[in-house]
């Protein structure tokens, strides 16, 4: 499989291209050198190469411009960035050009070996994802608890209320691609972290250990204690319970410059598609609304839909979607994250859930996705989307305050039976739909949908 | 222990068989129901489509209740769970309270769950009467009988209303409820699944299948019947079981019954003071296979 696995390393020091080469290729991947990034535009154009590992500075066209320019002739190819170390802000930029990683100077072959791994995992796991059913939707990488700041693949950080306070971890994206987390060396409370600057060493299986570099710079206030006892807490629960450490910032304002927040995180995400040239299989980018899952979690029961990072366990439990895979409560939830506001709230399969709470126990991030639809399914009546059957118990309720109405003959089967009479409530639900408003908004648009 | 009983839409109407052997259980084990009149649909049937219209609706019994001074007992799930989720909202969020109140009530001040309880029917045998009082009043022995227990979803989810009572992944309560009148409580696969009931008016094929599919867990385990504690399962699993087994050319010929009829039995009543003759997979054989009464 590595000897599969091509690799260039564009440089304009020689010793940095040997040092990765002999490295790599004592790995098993088959690995080329460039000095020049002209050269190495080249040999992009002759057979292409899987990861491209170029430096930031280099004279002529410099690493930015090469990323652009690779991507431009195999968009498909995944690059990391050499960057020096406080570098971030480049780092960052480079990725948003669609280089896959970065990798701050001076590396060590563990950590150069480890990002590599890393690339082909991602690769594979895209492979997978694109070949679900899901595909014409969205992938992955699209949906993350939006109220947390990204390094993108890397980190997140939850800015506390105050500011004084701030819990660091890392995303489910990187946490993907090393795979099951067997231990994690934490920081020491007290201790200095610099953004973009390793913080805590993280062991995945295969006796790996990865560099977690920390989203923001300042003191150590606390560490996780849980992940001593479980380090998988950060597979199964990234963004919650798999938090790394507590950290009183010290330029959390010029930090949070560096990372992406909110809808940003999606137009990162779809830029990279487009980048990509994938955006055709996925989404009509312009077409999308990002007000959408705020309009949502303005909804009783809607608040929580923005932690949701698509982890699935909603659809690996539902048990409407054992039985029928046109509904997804996860492929609902992205839908809506991504502003498909439309194709979800015309659609039947909202109406499908069986309100069973299953997903709700199980969500690592607490989203109530039962709730979640039922606040999607108040918007969709709203604009006119209710199936027939909705209409006829609405109206039942309305007129006679319960779904089975009990007249006379009712109560007096009832009454022979030793049951005491049902006195159906004079003027029905009336009263209440009045109150509500629902009333009203029955006769403009309460009306079935298609 | 005095309840307002809270019988929802669906019991009155078509689901009598539970509502006899449900007083008839309770006049013996010391729970006095009060019939208030005005209670009706819970608000469960509108959640999906108009959020005020449900929180009116419920907060319209539970002020019913709550002007009465008594504690609620549904024998229903769904309604357990809308008039418990309301209950606790409201008595948790004063805005919401005063404008709820104000819309039904002007004027007047109401408590909700810091004044009022809401309790499934299982859960008032299990905490209120208890397992020993069940034993000590045992006319007739259910032993050799094997029951599988179907807890349904809302008897116990979203498990953050209840506070902390059983625990939906594992449930137990009736288990040992089953266990108390001395039948065999059987365990199978997908014991804390879902019977389908919500969907059916929306999608009869996954609805029927998702009830086919405990149906043939529970035949499989053994079990000579499910027993239940909810008149929307009832419908899914003993009317429709005629036309699951049709559709998915199966046998099973599963009594369905509601746990107060087995109680009932235990209790000494006979089938027609239990509704027994109104379930539609016949339980005839299965109470020729009980003991003699005490
Ligand atoms: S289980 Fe929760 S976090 Fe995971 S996809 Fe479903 S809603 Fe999102
Ligand atoms: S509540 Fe709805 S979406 Fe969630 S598991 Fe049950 S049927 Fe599926």
């Amino acid at each position: 499989m590595k000897e599969k696995i091509k690799i260039l390393v564009v440089d304009d020091e020689e010793v940095v291209c040997r040092s990765v080469n002999r490295i790599l290729s004592k790995e098993g991947y088959r690995v080329d050198e460039a000095l020049r990034p002209e050269v190495a535009l080249e040999k992009m154009k002759g057979a292409g190469y899987d990861l491209v590992f170029t430096d930031w500075k280099m004279p002529g066209i410099d690493g930015m411009e090469l990323i652009a320019r690779i991507k431009e002739i195999r968009p498909e190819t995944d690059i990391v960035m050499i960057t020096g170390y406080s570098s971030i802000e480049s780092a960052v930029k480079a990725m948003s050009l669609g280089a896959f990683n970065y990798i701050p100077k001076p590396f060590t072959p563990n950590e150069l070996s480890n990002i590599t791994a890393r690339a082909i995992e991602r690769r594979r796991l895209l492979r997978e994802e694109r070949s679900k059913a899901e595909k014409t939707y969205v992938i992955f990488e699209y949906v993350m608890p939006d109220d947390l700041y990204y390094l993108p693949e890397h980190a997140w950080v939850r800015v506390g209320e105050g500011k004084e306070v701030a819990e660091i971890g890392i995303d489910d994206v990187y946490q993907k691609t090393i795979g099951r987390i067997t231990k994690i060396d934490l920081p020491e409370p007290g201790g200095l972290v610099t953004q973009g600057n390793p913080y805590a060493e993280i062991h995945a299986s295969g006796e790996r250990i990865y560099q977690s570099f920390s989203p923001i710079s300042g003191m150590v206030a606390e560490v996780n204690q849980e992940l001593k006892r479980d380090a998988g807490l950060v597979n199964k629960d990234p963004y919650g319970k798999g938090w790394i450490a507590r950290v009183n910032p010290s330029s959390l304002e010029e930090d949070l410059k560096n990372l992406l927040h909110g809808d940003a995180v999606i137009k990162w995400w779809l830029k990279r598609e487009i980048i990509e040239r994938r955006q055709e299989n996925y989404v009509n980018v312009v077409a999308l609304d990002p007000k959408f899952k705020f309009e949502i979690a303005a909804e009783p029961g809607g608040e929580k839909i923005r932690s949701c990072f698509a982890c699935g366990t909603c659809t690996a439990i539902c048990p409407v979607r054992e039985i029928d895979d046109e509904y997804n409560p996860r492929k609902i939830i992205r839908m809506a994250l991504l502003g498909m506001r439309e194709e979800v709230l015309a659609s039947n399969f909202i109406w499908l859930c069986a309100s069973c709470y299953s997903c709700e126990e199980y969500c690592p991030q607490g989203v109530k996705f039962t709730e979640v639809i039922n606040a999607i399914k108040n918007i969709a009546v709203r604009e006119g989307h209710i199936p027939p059957s909705f209409i006829t118990q609405l109206e039942l309720i309305r007129t006679h305050g319960r779904l089975y109405p009990i007249d006379d003959f009712d109560n007096k089967k009832r009454k022979k039976e030793g049951l005491p009479p049902i006195r159906m409530e004079a003027g029905g639900a009336e009263r209440t739909y009045e109150l509500s408003g629902l009333k009203k908004m029955m006769t403009k648009t309460v009306r079935p949908s298609p | 222990m005095k309840y307002a009983l809270f019988l929802g839409c669906t019991i009155p109407a078509r689901a009598r068989n539970y509502e006899l052997s449900l007083r008839k259980t309770a006049s013996v084990l010391g729970i006095e129901f009060v019939d208030i009149e005005g209670f009706g649909c819970c608000g469960f049937p509108i959640k999906s489509v108009h959020h005020e219209t449900f929180l009116l609706l419920a907060a319209k019994s539970l002020i019913l209740a709550e002007e009465h001074s008594l504690d609620i007992c549904c024998p229903c799930s769904a309604c357990t769970s809308v008039l418990t989720e309301v209950n606790k909202k409201l008595s948790e969020d004063k805005d919401l309270r005063q404008s709820v109140v104000e819309k039904l009530s002007p004027g007047k001040t109401y408590r909700f769950q810091d004044s009022i309880r809401v309790r499934h029917i299982a859960r008032v045998l299990y905490e209120d009467v208890g397992i020993e009082k069940i034993k000590s009043q045992l006319k007739r022995q259910l032993t050799g009988l094997s029951v599988a227990p179907h807890y349904g979803c809302h008897y116990l989810k979203p498990s953050e209303i209840y506070g902390g009572f059983d625990d939906p992944g594992n449930p137990k309560s009736l288990d040992e409820l089953i266990e108390a009148i001395r039948a065999k409580p059987v365990s199978y696969e997908g014991k804390d699944r879902c019977c389908g009931g919500a969907v059916l008016a929306m999608n009869e094929n996954i609805s029927l299948a998702i009830a086919e599919k405990k149906l043939k867990n529970v035949k499989e385990a053994g079990a000579d019947a499910i027993s239940l504690i909810c008149p929307f399962c009832s419908v899914m699993f003993d009317d429709n079981q005629r036309s699951i087994e049709t559709k998915f050319s199966e046998s099973y010929q599963l009594p369905v019954l509601y746990y107060t009829q087995l109680l009932g039995l235990a209790l000494g009543f006979d089938e027609r003071e239990l509704g027994l003759n109104m379930n539609k997979v016949k339980t005839a054989e299965l109470v020729a296979r009980l003991g003699q009464k005490l």
